[in-house]
């Protein structure tokens, strides 16, 4: 009888899961959200460097790991980039702020891309440190992809982590490479 | 009918008797030779607690705690700090005197929002995954109730009173209103999109929801609480992006919230519920708190915590904290007289 009932409770957890899988925009996240900032110093002026970063659909210039970013409304806040990757998968990302004085943009992926993070958020910004040289940092600030407790190892906070990391140091170092190259 | 006639019978019972008991604990605990107050930060990368001595805003303490500490409370009069341990399910009390962790409880499966009644005697404690609000004797810290509320359950307020709790049901768009002493919801009303902290206004009889998704502050009016069981939505104040954390400062008469989204602050006049200041240079701003003419804003972002001049907003100082610091909760607290 107890078996029963544990059996008809796990069948009708499993099922919501499955549910708020599909309409998980926005719901429950993890409970602790994590960080990742890197920060590259490239030998060239922050202008130059700018400009090679800052228009929002411009990342597939840019980023070793992405084959298209076109985007709905350019630098406008609320703009929409599509992305898609170069092995394959996708992540749509909407520009939330962007500071041409700053140099600065952030924006907010949607859940459910191509990375393992939820209500995941990223700021990029360029900064001179030198009449010819000059700092790009990015951050984000996310989630891990699995919202309950005891996630799969591929969903897990450091598999979050590890995927935002290799994203950014590989973007940056080829921004570096980019930018240092002429 | 009945029932809320009931429910209203039983709060003008208990009402007096709570509070002459509540001016009694701080009548003992008043006097004027008080040490000075203390930050307990938590922080959810160093899976430790900052204890910073606010009287030369310097820290003097880090307490290891359970996995991934995010919300904390202070049960003041019992000398005791209580902060949720979300990825160990646990709630560690730290003893304010000598700044260790003294019991580990477990607490459901993602205990996160956290805070103590007035007099200190009850811990109120979300439970994220199972959508419930349980309490707890901080005395004996034993477990006394567990209340079922919407999904996703995050901040808590205590109404002084000692018996009615609300709670932010993030995942629902409301804030629920529990009747402590029936251990059920007495009442709901929906938010903005996403609330989850929480502050109550007490002289104002307010309380304030902070929509992380709609960016905005709902305005709720709590002064029919008892007659009518119901909280009423009066205003909506916009404020930054992802709006976490708010403080009331300046003997009540300003509103500090942090927007996590934009680095900034919003300092909002309580009384016309308009934004009167944005302030920068913060770094993914979460747990805020006051303290006599000083602001203390968390930067989770930043692994700091800024002190602000409360009547200019100016940042005096910024104090280094653990890793991914939160300080959920009303993080300040005064140890008793001895």
């Amino acid at each position: 009888m107890l078996r029963r009932t544990m059996g008809a409770r796990v069948a009708r957890c499993t099922a919501w899961m499955l549910l708020c899988g599909l309409v998980s925009v926005g719901h429950a996240h993890g409970p602790t959200r994590q960080k990742v900032t890197e920060k590259i110093t490239i030998n060239a002026p922050a202008e130059a460097v700018w400009a090679r970063v800052k228009n929002f659909d411009a990342l597939k210039d840019w980023h070793p790991a992405v084959a298209e970013s076109p985007a709905t409304a350019g630098n406008t806040e609320g703009s929409v980039r599509s992305l898609k990757l170069q092995g394959g998968g996708t992540l749509q990302e909407t520009l939330e702020s962007f500071d041409e004085a700053k140099m600065k943009f952030s924006y907010r992926a949607k859940d459910g891309g191509a990375l393992p993070v939820t209500n995941y958020t990223s700021t990029l910004q360029v900064s001179p440190t030198g009449p010819k040289e000059s700092t790009v940092e990015w951050r984000g600030a996310f989630y891990r992809g699995y919202p309950n407790n005891d996630p799969p190892p591929d969903q897990n906070d450091e598999a979050a982590v590890n995927a935002v990391t290799g994203v950014y140091k590989s973007g940056l170092e080829n921004l570096k490479k980019l930018a240092e190259s002429r | 009918m009945g029932r809320l006639n009931a429910v209203s019978r039983q709060f003008s019972t208990i009402v007096p008797w709570r509070a002459a008991f509540v001016a009694l604990v701080l009548g003992v605990v008043a006097p004027s030779l008080r040490a000075a107050p203390f930050a307990y930060i938590t922080n959810q990368g160093s899976h430790d607690v900052s204890v910073i001595d606010l009287a030369t805003d310097s820290v003097v303490g880090t307490v290891a705690v359970g996995r991934g500490p995010a919300g904390v409370a202070v049960a003041a009069s019992q000398a005791k700090v209580f902060v949720t341990n979300p990825d160990s399910k646990s709630i560690s009390v730290i003893d304010m005197r000598s700044r260790r962790v003294v019991d580990t409880l477990s607490a459901g499966d993602g205990p996160l929002g956290i805070a103590a009644s007035d007099d200190g005697l009850r811990v109120y404690v979300s439970d994220w995954y199972r959508h419930r609000v349980l309490v707890f004797d901080s005395r004996v810290h034993h477990p006394l109730m567990s209340i079922a509320v919407g999904r996703a359950p995050a901040g808590l307020a205590v109404h002084e009173s000692g018996d009615a709790v609300f709670v932010a049901e993030r995942d629902d768009d409301s804030v629920a209103v529990i009747d402590v002493n029936s251990q059920r919801v007495l009442s709901r009303a929906t938010v903005g999109a996403r609330p989850f902290a929480l502050l109550y206004d007490a002289p104002r009889q307010r309380l304030y929801a902070l929509n992380v998704q709609s960016n905005d502050v709902s305005v709720l009016d709590a002064r029919d609480l008892f007659r009518t069981g119901r909280l009423e939505v009066i205003g909506t104040v916009p404020v930054g992006k992802a709006p976490y954390g708010a403080a009331l400062a300046q003997g009540g008469t300003l509103i500090y919230v942090t927007n996590q989204h934009d680095d900034t602050v919003s300092v909002i006049d309580a009384g016309t519920l308009k934004v009167v200041r944005t302030l920068t240079g913060f770094g993914y701003p979460e747990g805020i708190a006051a303290h006599g003419d000083r602001i203390y804003v968390v930067n989770w972002m930043n692994d700091n915590l800024s002190v602000l001049d409360a009547a200019s907003g100016q940042t005096i100082k910024t104090i280094a904290t653990g890793q991914n610091s939160r300080g959920f909760g009303a993080f300040i607290g005064d140890l008793p007289a001895p």
